[in-house]
């Protein structure tokens, strides 16, 4: 089975953050977001990301310092307003390759509790399977796309619903399914016509008679797209721990909740709760809380709750 | 040298000629058009010009030569006449402490009212045409509007109106409006078109206007590439115009003070 990872968002509701580098590629407990759904994967399985042509040279740089191979597949665009569409990549990507294997579907930017094993297991061959996340809660299913399933049997889906205002289940689709090799000229076809629909092929095999499969889990599941979902899922990896990468230093300091700081950065004299600290910072005398500091950031005598910050920020308190 | 200080540096020699125009004026109308003998002229042009660099710094401690301010208004006419007034005072003190004697003291109030009409006008007329010269293609001061908010838009027409020349090129909108351009000025995109933007529009000032959240990160951008960063109060909620930016302990703070409170 082929592993396809999306990647191409810009996401723009984490810039500053996502400036420089996509958003896959954002520590999350010490690894990139995208690391953690890699490293789940069966060794076996080739792999490959789809990014833009803005952040190719962080995910080249990135795959050179992992323990697998990884191919990466750049779609030639650098803004939002030239993005060819997620269904568009998958599909350019399959004709290019002459890809006839089943094709495991993820989305770079979701963070997936559950075991991938169980997962994989759970797909029969020739029927798409998609995974979906049991909110148990009508009012928050309400904000994503609900897979509503079949009553006589739980694992068949009858159909989806975007946004709905009256729910009629609390099951969310994720960023993770299964396309098999079966399907491949349906999503095809039906990518020339909707390069960006990319949850709308699911519904596309409804429409031409293929079954669906649904995979449910109540395990964890982050889809990482806003400051507020990437701090959830920082301090659900994290916990209340803090985490410190080689080089880093923190003298004389209280660090509270989940804190992780990255590689070469010094934190003095400075109160730090539920924050994220990326490389090459330095951090004296500061009281900081639900903050991400991207990297060589400059701060002293400042008191910042809930900010982003650009890298190369520097803030001193005269 | 730069368009803009080319015009400060012409708009002080301008007015220093003024200035001294005016009390030449000022003798030849108290004294008829002759060199009277009584009151030597040469003597009074020294003291003038003595005088004029003086009254040039009271004209900028009130920051007077900005050209991105209208003249066009009391605040300013009120700023001329002070400096006018301590102007003539100190001509006419310089004149007695070098000549020890006095002279007519309604040349005084004339070379008071002749500098302040003239240069008045010369003001208002010279920065209208500092205008349209930094105004025109390449903008001397480009400037990039973040927010495509009601207060953007009435910002970016005011500015357009004015021919100010804070001169909006380019907007970018946080938020991902769906409108293309305010008043004709193109909406870039988000902020992720930041750094791009700048770069091609070499903009030279940055007017935030909406995404407060975003504030420290588009200080970090102006600080780190010396642009000018300036922020409507409507970002902090302020919209009906009654803040003012004082100090308090040397700190510089906005005040609010509605109607009826102390200040």
């Amino acid at each position: 089975m082929q592993t396809f990872i999306l990647a191409g968002g810009f996401a723009t509701r984490l810039w500053p953050l996502t400036e420089k580098r996509a958003k896959p590629l954002l520590p999350l407990a010490g690894r990139p977001i995208v690391e953690h759904l890699i490293t789940a994967l069966p060794t076996e399985f080739p792999v490959t990301i789809s990014t833009n042509a803005a952040f190719a040279q962080g995910f080249q740089s990135w795959i050179a310092q992992l323990q697998r191979p990884v191919s990466l597949v750049v779609e030639e665009s650098k803004s939002d307003r030239q993005k060819t569409g997620a269904l568009g990549a998958l599909a350019e990507w399959i004709t290019k390759e002459q890809i006839t294997e089943d094709i495991l579907l993820l989305t770079g930017d979701n963070y997936l509790g559950f075991s991938m094993k169980d997962f994989l297991s759970a797909y029969r061959t020739g029927i798409p399977l998609l995974a979906a996340h049991d909110l148990k809660n009508l009012s928050k299913a309400s904000l994503f796309g609900t897979v509503i399933t079949d009553p006589a049997d739980a694992a068949l889906v009858k159909g989806f619903e975007e946004k709905p205002i009256n729910p009629q289940t609390t099951l969310v689709s994720t960023g993770c399914s299964v396309i098999p090799k079966e399907t491949i000229p349906v999503l095809l076809q039906f990518a020339a016509s909707h390069p960006d629909n990319i949850g709308g092929i699911f519904e596309e095999f409804l429409r031409k008679g293929i079954p669906v499969r649904c995979f449910t889990f109540t395990e964890p599941w982050l889809d990482i797209g806003s400051f507020d979902s990437y701090l959830a899922a920082h301090r659900l990896l994290v916990g209340e721990k803090t985490l410190v990468a080689d080089g880093s230093h923190v003298i004389d300091s209280v660090c509270q909740g989940s804190v992780a700081i990255g590689k070469g950065s010094r934190i003095e004299k400075s109160e730090i709760s539920d924050c994220i600290i990326f490389d090459d910072c330095e951090i004296t005398d500061c009281n900081l809380s639900d903050c991400v500091i991207d990297n060589h950031c400059r701060l002293t005598g400042v008191d910042l709750t809930g900010k982003m910050l650009r890298e190369g920020t520097v803030l001193r308190l005269t | 040298m730069a368009r803009h200080r080319l015009l400060i540096v012409l708009w002080l020699c301008s007015d220093a000629l003024l200035f001294i125009v005016s009390f030449i004026l000022a003798y030849f109308v108290r004294v008829g058009w002759i060199f009277s003998t009584n009151f030597p002229f040469a003597a009074f042009l020294a003291v003038v010009i003595g005088t004029t660099p003086l009254w040039l710094l009271i004209l900028m401690f009130q920051r007077t030569f900005r050209l991105t301010d209208t003249q066009a208004d009391t605040k300013h006419f009120l700023s001329l006449l002070w400096s006018n007034i301590v102007g003539v005072a100190l001509f006419a003190l310089a004149y007695f402490f070098v000549y020890d004697l006095f002279f007519s003291r309604l040349l005084l109030v004339e070379a008071f009212l002749f500098s302040t009409v003239i240069l008045w006008f010369w003001h208002m007329f010279f920065t209208a045409l500092a205008r349209r010269s930094l105004w025109r293609d390449p903008p001397a001061f480009p400037t990039l509007i973040i927010g495509a908010t009601r207060e953007a838009a009435k910002l970016i027409e005011t500015l357009q109106r004015k021919k100010n020349p804070l001169r909006p090129v380019a907007i970018l909108d946080g938020r991902g409006t769906t409108l293309k351009a305010l008043h004709g000025v193109p909406i870039i995109g988000k902020l992720d078109k930041l750094e791009e933007t700048l770069d091609r529009h070499h903009i030279s000032h940055l007017i935030q206007c909406s995404d407060i959240e975003q504030s420290l990160n588009l200080l970090s951008v102006c600080r780190n590439r010396s642009l000018t960063y300036l922020l409507l109060p409507s970002v902090l909620g302020i919209v009906e115009r009654d803040e003012q930016v004082e100090s308090l302990e040397n700190v510089a703070v906005m005040v609010v003070r509605p109607q009826g409170l102390p200040t």
